[in-house]
């Protein structure tokens, strides 16, 4: 790892990630989401905080994403919960790409 | 005259989200809503699962807080209401007093079917739980602590969820349904057969086409005689045979009432002035073209949004495309759209771990869905579902069948 990316975690290659593409990220026994929106990628954690369901699965529109086992629904870039049964909103962590490479900030 | 004062009746989910709505677009009206709890608006389905299985706390159910209530002036008079004037605009408390309003929304919900097994058992009657509240899911967590098999009447959502909690607790529930398959006919028999099999493979007992014969109830043991011969002996009964609207306080008045309170899609009743939405109201659905009457947690608040915001003059539709979930140990089902008007049924996946759904097709279109897998697996291709059939678009079946085409992709087409 190049020094400009130390304290930054690797996610996955940028190649054939789409836009409203969710990826997972597992690192230290926590989950992570990586969302792919139209003016770059965004974090937040994994699970809903209404169920420990992972987002992974949900459903990405505009820039929000819908819990797919309840619809309750969160803001991606700041992780607010915005309709119920969500009403913790999730972490949001930065993002940055390098050289083609997702890096997610913990 | 501009609106002074929105009267509420009931305080459910559908009252908590239409006060709220109200609240964002008037910060003057007057807003009281008429609780016969004693708890602020909650979410009731943790009361059949992690509530009883002590994942979420009974306090933890609140949609919005007293602080919130208050800071936003909503006010609750914590009475029930024992006869509307509707030519005088005016409630009638059971204390008698009289509480006038400008605009009504009736929120009063549904309430449960019982059983009665005639004059000389009425206290094997009395003595059946039912789950519909705070109170009665605190009475069958308790029961269930403190004892060890149950019969469960009736196998709908409701039963099974709460047969699913006595599993995860240790306990063993006994399933008396007296159809051909559990959930009745809304749900595909596939669906209905996993999720026998799943309750079976944890311990319950699930019995198809049984009839109770008779009940005896000696030193605190339920003897419940079958049709299949069999005799099943536990210790409570639990019954969650079904609902139906709770229109008891509009019974012989002008208030048009048909399996509800009747209404447009605009959630007007026959009354001026009188809105009702959530399970008490059999709403006028533009898309289905047809009345129709819901009981989930999503129409609960979007009808109630809906509600609100036609109260405020605004005149907009209630569109929603019907959609509901039930979870039973790890397994989330969910259902969107209708399921019974159909010329195709197409599979999507094969197996509980990634999800499997059955998409109900007519004329190419999609009608509705219904799935079924672990928790999470079926919700983004329901939902999916849910935005294909309110788009009407015509749906190529190799597409539906294979799950490696996104559906994302019939939208965008």
């Amino acid at each position: 790892m190049s020094e400009i990316n130390e304290g930054w975690l690797e996610v996955s290659e940028e190649t054939g990630i789409e836009l409203e593409d969710i990826i997972r990220f597992d690192h230290d026994n926590k989950t992570y989401c990586v969302y792919k929106l139209e003016d770059g990628y965004y974090a937040t954690d994994g699970l809903c905080t209404h169920e420990t369901v992972h987002l992974e699965d949900g459903l990405v529109m505009d820039d929000e994403i819908e819990c797919p086992m309840h619809q309750g629904i969160f803001k991606i870039k700041t992780g607010e919960a915005i309709s119920p049964p969500a009403c913790i909103d999730l972490k949001t962590y930065p993002v940055k790409v390098d050289n083609g490479k997702i890096f997610i900030k913990i | 005259m501009s609106l002074k004062k929105i009267s509420i009746i009931g305080a459910g989910q559908a009252a908590a989200y239409a006060a709220n709505e109200i609240r964002k677009h008037d910060k003057e009206l007057g807003i009281t809503i008429f609780n016969e709890e004693n708890y602020l608006p909650y979410e009731r389905p943790p009361l059949s699962k992690d509530s009883i299985t002590n994942k979420k706390k009974y306090e933890e159910l609140s949609f919005f807080s007293k602080e919130f209530y208050n800071s936003e002036n909503i006010q609750f008079i914590n009475k029930s209401v024992k006869k509307v004037d509707f030519t005088n605009k005016t409630l009638i408390t059971n204390d008698e007093k009289l509480e006038p309003y400008d605009n009504l929304l009736i929120t009063t919900g549904s309430k449960n079917k019982k059983l009665n097994f005639g004059v000389d058992q009425q206290d094997i009657s009395d003595s059946i739980l039912y789950l519909r509240n705070i109170e009665d899911s605190k009475i069958i967590k308790e029961s269930i602590n403190t004892h060890k098999t149950f019969a469960i009447i009736g196998g709908g959502f409701i039963g099974l969820e709460v047969a699913s909690s006595i599993a995860q607790l240790g306990k063993k529930a006994y399933v008396i349904e007296m159809g051909q398959q559990l959930m009745g006919r809304v749900i595909p028999t596939q669906i209905a057969k996993l999720v026998s099999s799943y309750h079976e493979d944890k311990g319950n007992v699930i019995l198809l086409e049984t009839n109770i014969v008779s009940i005896e109830l000696k030193n605190s043991v339920y003897k419940i005689e079958l049709n299949n011969k069999s005799t099943l002996e536990v210790d409570f009964i639990i019954a969650g045979i079904g609902s139906k609207a709770n229109t008891d306080l509009f019974e012989n008045t002008s208030l048009n009432i048909n399996n509800g309170i009747v209404t447009d899609e605009f959630c007007r009743t026959s009354e001026e002035n009188v809105f009702a939405a959530g399970d008490v109201a059999n709403f006028f659905h533009p898309f289905y073209n047809m009345q129709m009457r819901l009981e989930s947690y999503q129409h609960a608040q979007n009808h109630g949004i809906a509600a609100a915001k036609n109260i405020l003059g605004q005149n907009l539709p209630y569109i929603h495309i019907p959609w509901m979930w039930s979870d039973q140990f790890d397994l989330n089902l969910q259902l969107i759209g209708v399921c019974n008007n159909f010329d195709q049924e197409i599979q999507r996946g094969n197996n509980l771990e990634e999800g499997i759904i059955y998409f109900f097709i007519k004329q190419k279109k999609i009608m509705g869905a219904c799935g079924i897998g672990k928790a999470g697996k079926v919700g983004r291709d329901i939902r999916l579902a849910g935005k294909i059939l309110e788009t009407k678009v015509d749906v190529d079946i190799d597409d539906i069948k294979n799950k490696e085409v996104k559906l994302t992709t019939l939208l965008k087409r």
